[in-house]
């Protein structure tokens, strides 16, 4: 019973160490001293009057949404819908990238399909896409981060990594997320930003103009 | 027709060694699936509100997948066979139970019977029938207590770390 005992001492020993060296050599591996989940601030318990440009949402959305727009209110960001985004989508300011849309989804997801012209920021590993997005960011009116949408939350890290260095009041989190574009019926574009091709071909009513 | 005793001891050993063989497997196959998608089991490991401490949290989700694989690979070859099972035994208990708490606490939000319980647990399956899975690990762990016992000693390239050579499961191939 001792030797298996130390047997199992031993195993755990020499497997922990080679999991934590396995995790640092991986090129996927977690950075054990990041933060990955900020919390938000404490928030009260009244509800958002105003909470993006153009209004629109008050006191009558749905428990998840209401919660996410207190969480985003205290981080000093504001809940955007599906109509506040396809508004954006269709402003002219969208082409000279005075609103820009960031993906803050992982690479495969993006890949597969994403709002045209979106930045991609996977929130986990933002170091590639950082440069591109900041630049971007820099000069954005408005700024719009979504992810999947419903209890997905990287939009909200995403857009609380952001906030320190854009203008402020200029990041947004759609809510719905892009399972709200999709079934929306939005165009989506495949592969690299500006590939120029698209799941759902872009009619000259959904194309950003 | 009565099998003798050594016959006996031998197909018990064979048995064991296709045991060794399936729960080695199986953890190399469910770790390997959580190592390469590590941000996706760190979300999962933070549903259960275990730990609080993102270092610790991290750690966790970081090292847990590439541990199991390591105690799979060990059972595979047949290495420190023994001591490979009693750590797979010692996690196999906590997981369900923090399997079936999270489960029990869907059961009761959503107003559903608790075998209807369908979640992604974090075990390296992907979304699981909360009843199946509890099933599953309790073989698992039967089966790694059998381990525990020694079978399983042919085909293994060093079953016992210390005194390889010595007692009656020398793990001879």
């Amino acid at each position: 019973m001792k030797a298996v005992l130390i047997e199992g001492l031993l195993v755990a020993l020499v497997g922990a160490g080679l999991s934590l060296a396995a995790n640092y050599l991986s090129p996927r591996g977690l950075k054990l001293s990041r933060n990955y989940f900020p919390p938000p601030p404490a928030v009260s318990n009244a509800p958002p009057t105003s909470l993006a440009p153009g209004g629109g949402l008050t006191t009558n959305l749905p428990a998840l949404s209401n919660a996410l727009a207190l969480r985003l209110q205290a981080r000093g960001l504001s809940l955007l819908d599906s109509n506040q985004v396809i508004h954006l989508f269709h402003d002219p300011a969208y082409q000279q990238e005075q609103v820009i849309f960031i993906d803050a989804r992982d690479d495969p997801a993006y890949q597969a399909g994403h709002i045209p012209g979106a930045y991609q920021l996977d929130y986990y590993r933002p170091e590639p896409y950082l440069p591109a997005v900041l630049q971007a960011a820099q000069f954005a009116r408005q700024i719009v981060i979504y992810c999947n949408g419903g209890d997905c939350e990287d939009s909200e890290f995403a857009a609380t990594l952001l906030a320190p260095a854009v203008p402020p009041g200029t990041l947004g989190v759609y809510g719905g997320g892009f399972t709200e574009w999709v079934t929306n019926g939005l165009p989506v574009e495949i592969g690299g930003r500006k590939s120029g091709v698209f799941k759902n071909a872009p009619s000259p009513s959904t194309a950003p103009r | 027709m009565s099998l003798d005793a050594p016959t006996k001891r031998k197909l018990a050993d064979l048995a064991g060694v296709l045991g060794r063989w399936l729960l080695g497997g199986l953890f190399i196959y469910m770790g390997l699936n959580k190592a390469l998608h590590p941000v996706d089991f760190l979300k999962l490991v933070r549903q259960y509100e275990l730990v609080a401490h993102p270092y610790l949290l991290n750690s966790i989700a970081a090292a847990l997948p590439w541990f199991e694989v390591f105690c799979g690979l060990l059972l595979v070859a047949g290495v420190a066979v023994r001591g490979a099972a009693l750590m797979l035994a010692l996690m196999l208990v906590p997981f369900s139970l923090v399997v079936l708490d999270r489960a029990l606490g869907i059961a009761a939000t959503q107003g559903i019977p608790f075998c209807s319980v369908k979640f992604d647990c974090g075990c390296g399956t992907g979304e699981v029938l909360i009843c199946r899975k509890l099933v599953e690990n309790t073989l698992l762990l039967l089966l790694a207590l059998w381990l525990l016992c020694g079978v399983g000693t042919r085909f293994a390239l060093r079953f016992r770390l210390q005194n390889p050579r010595g007692g009656p499961n020398r793990g001879a191939p």
